[in-house]
């Protein structure tokens, strides 16, 4: 893993807010419609950038970047769409879990996701064989790969072809956020799958169990406050713009004072810094936290927003309530946020034990 | 599948309430139980198809729902009883609104729109209560049912439209130009709902746009009328069953006798209209709050996706405070339709000279002589100063504040309910999610319309805090401007001696709020 230095991060940064304002937003609402062409053209230009494997080491045909850096990266993207940075998360996830020899089978461009196997989901392993199903699995429709990760303590992960023999994906039509990371139910009857060895049990992989989950977490943190952020711009743009009783509307205190908490939310967000700036370790406790924060303030900033623009708010055209239901998407995966504190707190009962 | 929460009975959750007469009155309990049967047989098996359906193609509308509704009479029961309908008032409406809204808010919304239009029809007095609250109800019994809808909202004011003061300052381009016998309406008005399926809609609009606040003025038009169009069907977040439309008038001939209440009278017979609508978008919100948690805990005793799940504490408490809120919620909007059924209007609406027009067979009203003398200028003022004699400009805007409380305080339950809901199921859960998702959009409508909650809280403010008293009765003694331009002060007002003129000073001033 390459160390990066302040100039290159603030260069991926860059490179990934000019990626978000200039190709994502104005395709964000055909993406939210489901376009397969928009989705395909806008994964097409990621790939190019290598931001589908970016966090992938040199020696693996990735970009090398540091979680730090990744999280920045996916941020940016979420200014422009919350889905399309889901994918990158998702797809960055699956890869750097798998092992070496499995990576070096996944053909560039393709596109990965790893499904968490959250609460009330019934997988079974068997002789390297799964049985069970998984609902809403974000980006895992059309994906290329999967990594599933079971519920529990179980330390491994587990990779299959989608398109292999009992396995039966089908779109998730009532997705209601985060479309461009489209989901499907994912049924399993026997299908053949191999273990992804975990990092941290010495495999050659970047990311144990616990780790995948803390990136998914932290990433998710970074997502919804990228969706918050944009959902405060475009508030405050409208703010300026439309009148009311003879002034613009931010000369009412009852929008300034949504705006204003709006802002004091996104000041508030607490990053998750690895524990070394260029490595992939992240503290599950600070990644639930983060998650937690940065999610509920999403869910809370956006529907702010599409208060402050009334009833043209809750109009598709405008795009602000597609802020609200990615907002509130984030607040549910890898899981809920009330699972998530459970899980806080099972993270520090545990380290009080050790 | 049952649901154990929607077993029990109000009654027995609300004793009060009960013993008030209030939501276990018999009347109002067979209206709430006609209310759950419709909701039950059919809109919730089709609340999710629907929306779906509307939400690739807004302007898709399905009439055999509305044709279903009035066979349950959702179309009637505010219209009075002696013109067929059920008499109702905003307590009727509320229970209606939140029954269907349990179930589904956007069909809900169908039903509640259609009701916000006849409401300044109820308000403007025996001269509209014959023609089209009649022609309504002949379309229920006949099984080809017309809506109404009501007008407001313009492309460059929203939320000001809806208070007094700053309707002053509100850009308005819309306009009501005088012509022989009657006026031509002409501009545009935006997110209606029902606007693109309602056969007749009230509407305000100034007579002067330089003075819009002063001249607002309420006006029923026909949509087939010449100038009229649907410019264009909205693509909504939620409650999408029912569409909101951009409307525009070109020009639209309205004949003088469809002015609703006086000229001019707009902008108090709007306060007045939200005082009554409220309650019924705060108990929107309660029946939206109250779907979300009873299909949560449907799935939590019945899923084997939530097993173990209702043994959790976190779960428990969860579901404690959603009983909490949505009980708080209804009690709100419950008190506000009381008050205003009972304390602002309710002496209007029984006062013994409305009952006994009421009780003249229509075919007398249509008499032209009698019918020429509801529509004159002496009759409405003296609906007017009917109105001062039983109510208050006090009464009004503290029935007011309690339904802008009731209005915002369940538009914010509703958004906390649904959201925990949809929370405590996940993405995991299976069918239930899309239905829960489905009702946090629907949510978020309900801290919008009717004005923006924070307006709703002024008006809280304004009414309870600072105990100011709005105007909100049209005057006594109106301005009537001729055909030819010139104008005449109605000498009708100043026989009125016997008016309470001290109570109503402040209508009489032109200070806005005393």
């Amino acid at each position: 893993m390459s160390m990066t230095t302040l100039a290159e991060r603030a260069e991926i940064r860059a490179m990934a807010r000019e990626l978000a304002s200039r190709e994502l937003t104005p395709r964000a609402a055909a993406l939210d419609a489901g376009d397969q062409d928009a989705l395909h053209e806008c994964w097409r230009l990621l790939v190019e950038l290598g931001l589908d494997r970016a966090l992938l080491g040199e020696q693996r045909a990735g970009a090398g970047l540091g979680t730090a850096d990744l999280l920045a990266t996916i941020e940016e993207l979420a200014v422009g769409d919350a889905g399309i940075a889901m994918s990158v998360l998702l797809c960055n996830t699956a890869l750097a879990a798998l092992a070496d020899e499995q990576l070096a089978g996944v053909p560039t461009g393709t596109r990965w996701t790893l499904a968490p196997a959250a609460l009330g989901t019934e997988l079974r392993i068997s002789d390297g064989r799964l049985d069970g199903r998984i609902a809403c699995a974000l980006g895992a429709y059309d994906a290329d790969g999967l990594v599933i990760l079971p519920d529990g303590p179980a330390p491994l992960a587990w990779t299959l072809d989608t398109s292999a023999g009992g396995c039966k994906i089908e779109r998730d039509l009532a997705q209601m956020g985060l479309r461009a990371a489209p989901a499907a139910s994912i049924e399993l009857a026997g299908v053949s799958c191999t273990a992804a060895l975990s990092g941290a049990d010495g495999g050659s992989a970047e990311l144990g169990v616990a780790g995948a989950l803390a990136l998914l977490r932290a990433g998710t943190a970074a997502i919804a406050h990228g969706i918050a952020r944009r959902a405060r711009e475009m508030a405050l743009e409208y703010a300026h713009a439309r009148q009311q009783g003879g002034v613009a509307i931010i000369e009412h205190d009852a929008v300034s004072d949504m705006l204003a908490a709006m802002a004091v939310r996104l000041a508030c967000w607490p990053q998750v810094a690895a524990a070394d700036p260029a490595g992939l370790a992240i503290e599950e406790a600070q990644a639930l936290a983060a998650k937690i924060a940065a999610t509920d303030a999403a869910v809370m900033s956006t529907t702010d927003a599409v208060q402050v623009f009334g009833g043209t708010g809750y109009m598709v055209e405008t795009g602000i309530e597609k802020l609200m239901r990615d907002a509130k998407y984030c607040q549910l995966f890898p899981e809920p946020n009330w699972a998530a504190h459970r899980e806080l707190m099972r993270s520090e009962r545990s380290g009080r034990a050790a | 599948m049952t649901s154990i929460a929607r077993e029990r009975s109000l009654g027995e959750q609300f004793p009060r309430l009960a013993a008030n007469g209030g939501l276990d009155a018999p009347e109002l309990q067979r209206l709430r139980a006609r209310a759950r049967r419709f909701a039950e047989e059919h809109l919730r098996p089709r609340a999710l198809e629907i929306d779906r359906r509307t939400g690739e193609e807004p302007g898709w509308f399905d009439w055999n729902l509305v044709r279903a509704g009035a066979e349950h009479g959702m179309l009637s029961f505010l219209i009075p009883k002696p013109d067929g309908g059920a008499g109702g008032l905003a307590t009727q409406a509320a229970v209606v609104m939140e029954e269907l809204c349990a179930a589904c808010p956007g069909i809900a919304l169908i039903f509640g729109a259609h009701a916000l239009g006849i409401s300044p029809l109820l308000l403007g007095g025996p001269s509209q209560w014959d023609g089209v609250l009649a022609e309504l109800v002949a379309s229920e019994c006949t099984g080809e049912p017309q809506l109404m809808a009501c007008a407001i909202t313009e492309p460059e004011a929203g939320t000001d439209v809806e208070d007094p003061d700053l309707l002053r300052l509100a850009r308005i381009t819309s306009h009501a130009r005088r012509v022989p016998g009657g006026f031509r309406l002409s501009g545009t008005k935006r997110f209606i709902s029902n606007g693109s399926v309602a056969r007749w809609i009230t509407i305000l609009m100034p007579t002067d746009p330089r003075h819009a606040a002063e001249t607002w003025t309420c006006f029923l038009v026909d949509t087939r009328s010449e100038g009229f169009a649907v410019s264009r069907v909205e693509h909504k977040m939620g409650q999408r069953a029912c569409p909101a439309a951009e409307l525009t008038f070109e020009d639209v001939f309205v004949p003088a006798e469809r002015i609703v209440g006086r000229e001019a009278d707009g902008a108090a017979a709007t306060t007045i209209v939200l005082a009554c609508s409220r309650p019924p978008v705060g108990a929107i919100a309660t029946g939206i709050a109250r779907g979300a948690y009873e299909r949560v805990l449907d799935w939590l005793h019945e899923d084997p996706t939530a097993k173990g799940l209702l043994e959790r504490q976190h779960v428990q408490l969860a579901l404690a405070d959603m009983e909490e809120e949505i009980h708080l919620a209804r009690q709100l909007y419950m008190d506000a339709a009381t008050e205003l059924d009972h304390a602002a209007l309710g002496d209007a609406m029984s006062h013994p000279v409305v009952r006994s027009l009421a009780h003249v067979p229509a075919s007398i009203r249509g008499r032209a002589p009698v019918r020429g003398w509801l529509h004159s200028d002496r009759a409405r003022d003296a609906t007017i100063a009917l109105l001062h004699r039983t109510t208050s400009e006090h009464a009004v805007t503290r029935s007011l504040a309690l339904s802008s409380m009731a209005k915002a305080r369940g538009g914010d339950v509703a958004m906390r309910v649904t959201g925990a809901a949809l929370e405590l199921a996940g993405l995991r859960a299976g069918p239930v999610r899309a239905e829960l998702e489905k009702l946090w959009r629907d949510a978020k409508l309900t801290q919008i319309y009717e004005g923006t909650n924070q307006l709703n809280r002024l008006e809280v403010y304004r009414g309870l805090c600072h105990e100011e008293t709005i105007q909100c009765l049209p005057p006594l003694r109106r301005i009537h401007p001729d055909t030819d331009g010139k104008t005449r002060t109605n000498a009708h007002a100043h026989a009125h001696p016997d008016a309470d003129t001290d109570r109503n000073a402040s209508a009489n001033g032109d200070g806005g709020r005393s």
